[in-house]
């Protein structure tokens, strides 16, 4: 098997925030690589910069330090390029679900008839249709959700950053949201950066796992996973699962024992 | 105690859903009616003391001289002519007022420099009681209806100025960052993150500022006019004729909460996103 093409490399990226007293040093040097077509999780303790990190792929937070390579050439940041879902749902409060789906088309100044069809399109596919003209606070957790999601694929960006995106739903609304994910990177092509805190979910859906250290992160290790089953339920009961599961617990228990 | 307890388990399934019970009056009948029969029993109320001697007349006026001034005036046509000075007064120094002061409120969000620059200056005019420049500003734009318009600008527009600002600067930093990352430009981010998280706000001034613009008039009125409620007030005032007085308030009155009300159509047009609530009017 031949290499897999880099598309986006990190390399040696330092970052710390000024506090009241020391500054906080959040990343020490962080190196990792993303493939074209990837599906990276990271993994590491809360507060570690997990966040941090996608904020600077994203263009909102300058690194004080290092270099961000995107397919061999060096920028500055992927902004406009990502399509950035937060931890928060954050949609629009006094948009539609429609319009909020529209948002980052009408960023890019896409044709309104053509954005409108691709949104209504987006919206049916996820069993959202009859919900266009719904408010936000009309929606369940899991559909707000889904909206995010949705508002975050309809831009067809080069790569997503998914921060958290299922941490506040019941697990079955997890899976089911997992499972629409997956379909959709695969259906679309998608190079996917997914930030948990479910060790579970990480196995499940990446090609591979980083391991980030407690503050200040550095890259601890990085995983490949190699299951034959894809959809997310199937990934679980697969006989390495377990195996995996577990090599990563270990690894994030010796940082919770450190901390401690 | 346990046979309570049992007389209370065996009861509570057998009663019929019943609807939470209600107060008879709380319907919008029932309001309106409580409130119309509030407000006559008030008049009528002062009408008798005054009639029985409690009251002086001279001194509170008399609902039914109140009452026989106020189909006078609007029998020779001087309500309608007074009302319409003074209302057109105040819409168009609610209008100006509130969009000049929102405009410049939200421009500060441009420039966090020209707004550091300028905030101890905007909260140096907010503090001078705006009235005591009527003076002044009579002075500058005549007797005429401008100096009316002037001074109610000048007490909406800081108002507006200083609420617009604080929403822009209050807006949702995430919404924010999230259209910066998409690539969106600071004017994308002004029309589809702090335009519309500031309109609740700023139509919250609207209900603030109506009773502004009316005392900017009103208080215009009182120092030099030939027409107006406020003119109206004013002189009959000065001659003790407190029935005309009263006549010229409750025509105020109405003339306010009328405005309140079309404030509370237009939010909820404006903002479909919105549940409406009661909200507050401060009169000044
Ligand atoms: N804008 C900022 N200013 C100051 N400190 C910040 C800022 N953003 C993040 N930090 C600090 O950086 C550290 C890492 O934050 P970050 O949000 O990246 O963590 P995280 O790994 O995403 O945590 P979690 O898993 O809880 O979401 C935290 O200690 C946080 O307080
Ligand atoms: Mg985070």
């Amino acid at each position: 098997m031949s290499s897999p093409k880099v598309q986006l490399r990190l390399n040696g990226i330092r970052k710390s925030f000024p506090g009241k007293e020391a500054a906080t040093q959040v990343l020490d040097g962080l190196t990792f690589d993303i493939h074209e077509r990837d599906f990276v999780s990271i993994i590491g303790p809360s507060g570690c910069g997990k966040t941090t990190v996608f904020n600077i792929i994203a263009g909102l937070v300058d690194p004080d330090d290092g270099v961000m390579l995107y397919r061999g050439q060096e920028v500055e940041s992927l902004r406009g390029r990502v399509g950035y879902m937060m931890q928060k749902d954050l949609l629009f409060p006094w948009r539609t679900v429609l319009d909020n789906v529209l948002l980052g088309l009408e960023t890019k100044g896409i044709d309104p008839k053509r954005a409108l069809d691709t949104a209504r399109e987006y919206l049916s596919t996820f069993g959202l249709s009859g919900f266009e003209n719904a408010y936000p606070k009309a929606l369940s957790g899991g559909m707000r959700q889904r909206v995010a999601l949705i508002r975050t694929l309809v831009l067809d960006p080069d790569i997503l950053l998914l921060d958290e995106p299922f941490s506040a739903l019941d697990y079955q609304t997890r899976l089911y949201l997992e499972g629409i994910l997956m379909e959709a990177v695969e259906t679309f092509h998608k190079t996917v950066i997914l930030v948990t805190h479910d060790i579970d979910e990480a196995v499940a859906l990446s090609k591979r796992v980083v391991v980030l250290s407690q503050r200040p992160a550095r890259v601890k290790a990085v995983h490949d996973i190699a299951l034959n089953e894809h959809s997310p339920i199937a990934a679980r009961s697969d006989p390495r699962f377990s195996g995996y599961f577990h090599t990563l617990c270990a690894e994030l228990d010796i940082q919770t024992r450190k901390s401690a | 105690m346990t046979e309570t307890a049992q007389i209370a388990k065996t009861a509570a399934p057998a009663r019929p859903r019943e609807k939470k019970r209600r107060n008879v009056f709380d319907s919008l009948i029932g309001r309106s009616a409580l409130q119309i029969l509030a407000v006559v029993g008030f008049f009528l109320l002062w009408e008798a003391a005054v009639r029985w001697g409690w009251l002086s007349a001279f001194l509170v006026g008399q609902p039914s001289g109140v009452l026989r001034n106020l189909i006078g005036s609007i029998a020779n046509g001087s309500l309608f002519t007074d009302t319409g000075f003074t209302i057109f007064e105040a819409i168009l120094g609610f209008a100006f007022g509130t969009v000049i002061g929102s405009v410049i409120g939200l421009a500060l969000w441009y420039s966090i420099f020209v707004a550091r620059l300028v905030e101890p200056f905007i909260a140096a005019i907010n503090s001078v009681p705006k009235i005591a420049l009527a003076p002044i500003i009579i002075l500058w734009f005549g007797t005429g209806l401008l100096s009316k318009v002037a001074l109610a600008i000048s007490l909406t527009s800081i108002v507006a100025l200083i609420t617009a600002y604080q929403a822009a600067k209050d807006a949702d930093k995430d919404l924010q960052a999230l259209l910066f990352s998409m690539g969106a430009s600071k004017q994308h981010i002004f029309k589809r993150v702090i335009a519309p998280s500031t309109l609740p706000a700023i139509i919250a001034t609207f209900r603030i500022n109506i009773g502004f613009a009316l005392v900017g008039a009103v208080v215009g009125e009182f120092i030099s006019s030939q027409h107006g409620l406020g003119h109206v007030i004013y002189v009959a005032s000065s001659l003790y004729d407190l029935n005309t007085v009263w006549a010229g308030l409750f025509t105020l009155m109405l003339v306010g909460f009328l405005f309140y009300h079309l404030v509370e159509v237009t939010e909820r047009w404006l903002l479909p996103w919105k549940q409406q609530q009661g909200g507050t009017q401060i009169n000044v």
